[in-house]
């Protein structure tokens, strides 16, 4: 059932009737994407570190000696630091982002926020997965953009939650049509066909408020569950060590499925992934080194599956957490929560370097937080216009400064 | 749509079905060869024929959100009574104590332990309580560590979340998982740590808005040097147990009799940790400690509508309106917040018996597993409940955040949805000695059938078939 980039972007351009076999599903796929005006294979991966990551140790400002002040005991050790130049490094547990880095593949975004932020978890997931400080959209921003630009038809893989049982809010909008799959395995009614004609019968058009999401789960599941039957992809890197299968539940498992989808359904454009347990108040760094080390054996993996199957050029992800942590520790051996911190932009497409401004560390906001330099939603535009060529004022509502990560457009921000 | 019943054939439904125009259209739907029974149906706007406006349907709707499911018997007995003496008799359930499992250290035995006792209880009541407060005042098993403080959580919702929300903050804030899981049995007075003085604001008393962040350091400091430590029966501290990792057995027995005996973990302020300064805490000035914080939040206006509303939403209405959720609160502040008394409250608002609020709430994984196991009197299947659970995305004790679990339509995707068919297919592989099913349709989903779910029930050839139609259907997902 692959069908190659090749034969993909010759259906969208011709049609899907020219002699070249589509599967039916796909090529409404096709079809819609051709009508709702973005005509392009280009995928987003988004990677959400639920918690609060800590910007500070993620992306470490060694150089400067208010970074050792503010983290007596939890500060990264400095012979430890991976050095991207003279002022800030990487945390050791991202030697495989250091290399993706080293070979021009990796954005690091600087001081990404928003003004006057605010310290909860939930009002920080509310303003990034709607992209609304002021918390009143009712859309998530990539529901938003898929259900407006990338496939009103309701195709039923562009949106894709992966490794995962519920819908993230960021994908959740009235109009957008979200494939949410835990394992590619369990993707599946048991029981023999019967059962397996039953279940989506008995889910259409049911009445009440449930009707429409129940009538769209269940048609998804019936779509993902032939796609998934039918798939040929086999991983070509190590999503865990020793080449075992990734465990289930793991941010390995979710990106090998992530390229799965991307390999198996061209129409694929938007996947979403978690890795949870950022909220280190306590015993901060054998977690975080534990996660972190689980983000860079993931992407890296991700990374050389995609060029192994020769779909590097067409895939771009990025990370993001709610907020950054306090700059200072607390005295649990971890850390409290905090405002701007630093994010990710990796893959081929990517013009490495570090992008926006490194934040003081002594001229701070509410008591000892940093300031951002950029704003999340000047990410956001510049993945929605330069990347996936869509309408970023649709789905922000305004412009943001751009940040040149895949063209030498003038912008206010430059690489460092 | 006017208020008289349909009747339709098997052809019709079918036609209907497939014709595609049913989606706002509901139907009471009588299957002759299933078994039908007369309802008084009203058209409600609610999407289905709603049957609230009927006694039984009405003693239904309550058992399916005050407990979790039940037999034909248990709704004859509960349509002999009016819906107010109704409503008191289960509220004023007495709950029915979990006995400890195997290894009251282990989360998996906790879990199969609760699902047990959540599908054979008498006192259903209490345990949907205990279900409502384990999503509220939630905590991570893993922060439990070698511990039994699962099972005492569990087992203090069981007690203090019937009785009122003083008592049961008050015990919150000396519980050890909850001490472990936001950080209170670290907070020291040099370095307050802030989590659980955040949280017990912004989730589980006033809400986001009603506080400053000086409000939150300042109540940090109040809750300052509070540490776990085990107590006997009489109250007497006591020596916790050694963990030895070459013998395992030893050690889990040893924590069981200390369990059985009566012993307890819970937090206690250490002078020399705590922050015995001023403090000033929304307004109140002085030597705050962790109650007086708990009884300041109790005083503020928006505590009792904050509280209520997560109650309403979990038991009565996606959204319910304001009017609705003030007029509740107000009958619980007004009892010195009474757990009971706002329990009946919310079951005799218009957001909960209104006919428009039939089929309004999702049930929730672990309710759909338990309703299922009542609705087919097997209690055996809890291991498969426990494996299905992370499927539909609530492994009870490892909740996705500190803000609890889903709601309704949260609990919709693909993958979730798919896991609950799957577990009907397990549920009712290798079924004997279930209930008659055409008794099931009416007494399990009130015969109000959609038009794709009744043509399914009769296209069903055998009892396994049609129990999964049933338990399957999207009816039997809502409450």
């Amino acid at each position: 059932m692959t069908v190659t980039r090749r034969d993909f972007l010759a259906a969208g351009l011709v049609g899907a009737g020219a002699g070249i076999i589509v599967p039916p599903i796909l090529a409404k796929g096709v079809f819609a994407a051709g009508i709702d005006g973005i005509h392009n294979d280009r995928v987003l991966v988004v990677v959400q570190l639920a918690g609060g990551n800590d910007g500070l140790n993620t992306v470490v400002p060694y150089a400067d000696p208010a970074y050792a002040t503010a983290r007596p005991t939890l500060g990264v050790k400095p012979e430890t630091i991976l050095h991207i130049d003279s002022h800030v490094g990487l945390n050791p547990a991202l030697p495989k982002l250091k290399s993706l880095y080293d070979g021009g593949q990796v954005a690091i975004v600087q001081a990404v926020g928003y003004d006057k932020p605010t310290y909860s978890h939930f009002e920080n997931l509310y303003v990034w997965q709607y992209a609304d400080p002021q918390r009143r959209q009712t859309d998530g921003w990539l529901g938003k953009l898929l259900g407006s630009q990338l496939d009103s038809q309701g195709h039923p893989m562009a949106g894709c939650a992966l490794g995962q049982a519920s819908t993230p809010p960021e994908l959740r909008a009235g109009n957008a049509t979200v494939s949410v799959i835990q394992s590619a395995q369990g993707y599946t009614v048991r029981g023999g066909a019967g059962r397996q004609a039953t279940a989506p019968e008995l889910y259409a058009r049911t009445p009440g408020i449930y009707g429409a999401l129940f009538d769209q789960a269940l048609g998804t599941a019936e779509s993902g569950m032939k796609v998934l039957a039918a798939t040929t992809y086999k991983p070509m890197a190590q999503y865990a060590a020793g080449g075992a299968a990734p465990a289930a539940n793991t941010l390995g498992s979710a990106l090998q499925l992530t390229a799965q989808m991307i390999v198996t359904v061209p129409s694929v454009k938007i996947c979403h992934v978690v890795l949870s347990g950022f909220d280190t108040h306590q015993a901060e760094s054998t977690r975080q080194t534990t996660l972190l080390g689980e983000l860079d054996t993931a992407i890296s993996a991700f990374m050389t599956d995609l060029a192994t199957h020769g779909q590097s050029d067409r895939v771009v992800l990025m990370t993001w957490s709610e907020f950054g942590r306090r700059i200072n520790e607390n005295g649990s051996l971890g850390t409290d929560h905090g405002a701007a911190a630093p994010l990710f932009i990796v893959g081929k497409p990517v013009k490495g370097g570090l992008y926006g401004d490194q934040p003081s560390l002594t001229s701070t906001i509410d008591d000892g937080n940093l300031k951002y330099t950029v704003d999340f939603r000047s990410v956001y535009q510049t993945l929605i216009r330069d990347w996936l060529q869509g309408d970023s004022a649709a789905v922000l509502g305004a412009s943001y400064p751009e940040l040149p990560v895949f063209s030498a457009a003038p912008s206010v921000f430059s690489p460092a | 749509m006017n208020l008289t019943q349909v009747r339709l054939s098997r052809r019709q439904a079918l036609g209907v079905a497939a014709g595609g125009a049913a989606g706002a259209v509901a139907l009471t739907f009588a299957l002759d060869e299933l078994g039908g029974s007369n309802l008084a149906a009203l058209n409600t706007g609610s999407g289905w024929s709603s049957p609230l406006g009927d006694r039984r349907g009405m003693a239904a709707h309550l058992l399916r959100r005050a407990g979790f499911g039940y037999s034909q018997t248990d709704l004859d007995a509960a349509a002999a009574l009016s819906y107010d003496d109704l409503v008191d008799r289960l509220v004023s359930q007495r709950s029915d104590p979990l006995a400890a499992p195997a290894d009251v250290t282990n989360h998996n035995s906790l879990v199969e332990a609760w699902y047990t006792h959540m599908a054979t209880t008498q006192a259903q009541f209490p345990e949907r309580m205990t279900l409502f407060w384990h999503g509220v005042l939630t905590s991570d098993y893993r922060q439990a560590a070698r511990f039994p403080y699962v099972y005492q959580q569990n087992a203090l919702y069981r007690s203090a979340g019937l009785k009122d929300l003083r008592t049961l903050l008050t015990s919150v804030s000396r519980d050890p998982l909850m001490m472990r899981y936001l950080n209170l049995d670290a907070s020291t007075a040099t370095a307050p740590n802030e989590n659980y003085a955040r949280e017990l604001m912004e989730l589980f008393t006033v809400g986001p808005g009603n506080y400053s962040e000086t409000d939150v350091r300042e109540s940090a400091r109040a809750f300052s040097g509070l540490r776990i430590g085990l107590y006997d029966s009489s109250g007497s501290r006591m020596k916790a147990p050694r963990y030895d990792r070459a013998n395992r057995q030893a050690y889990v027995d040893q924590v069981n009799a200390l369990v059985a005996a009566g012993a307890s973990f819970r937090g206690t302020t250490v002078p020399r940790l705590h922050d015995s300064g001023t403090k000033t805490f929304l307004g109140h000035t002085g030597n705050l400690g962790p109650d007086d914080i708990v009884d300041i939040l109790l005083a503020q206006p928006a505590c009792a509508p904050f509280v209520t509303r997560r109650a309403m939403t979990f038991f009565a209405s996606p959204n319910p309106t304001d009017a609705d959720v003030n007029a509740v609160a107000t009958q619980f502040r007004a009892s010195r917040y009474d757990i009971p008394t706002l329990m009946r409250a919310i079951f005799r608002s218009p957001a909960f018996t209104a006919p428009s609020n039939y089929r309004s709430l999702m049930r929730s994984p672990a309710d759909y597993m338990v309703a299922t196991m009542r609705a087919l009197q097997r209690p055996g299947l809890v291991r498969t409940a426990v494996r299905s659970a992370q499927g539909m995305d609530q492994v009870l004790y490892d909740p996705p955040s500190v803000a609890g679990w889903p709601a309704n339509s949260g609990w919709v995707s693909s993958s979730a949805l798919l896991t609950r068919i799957n577990f009907a297919t397990a549920a009712t592989t290798r079924l004997s000695g279930a209930p008659d099913l055409g008794g099931a349709i009416t007494t399990q989903l009130d015969n109000v059938l959609s038009p794709t779910t009744a043509a399914a029930l009769a296209a069903a050839h055998t009892d396994s078939d049609r129990w999964f139609a049933l338990l399957a259907s999207p009816e039997f997902q809502l409450k």
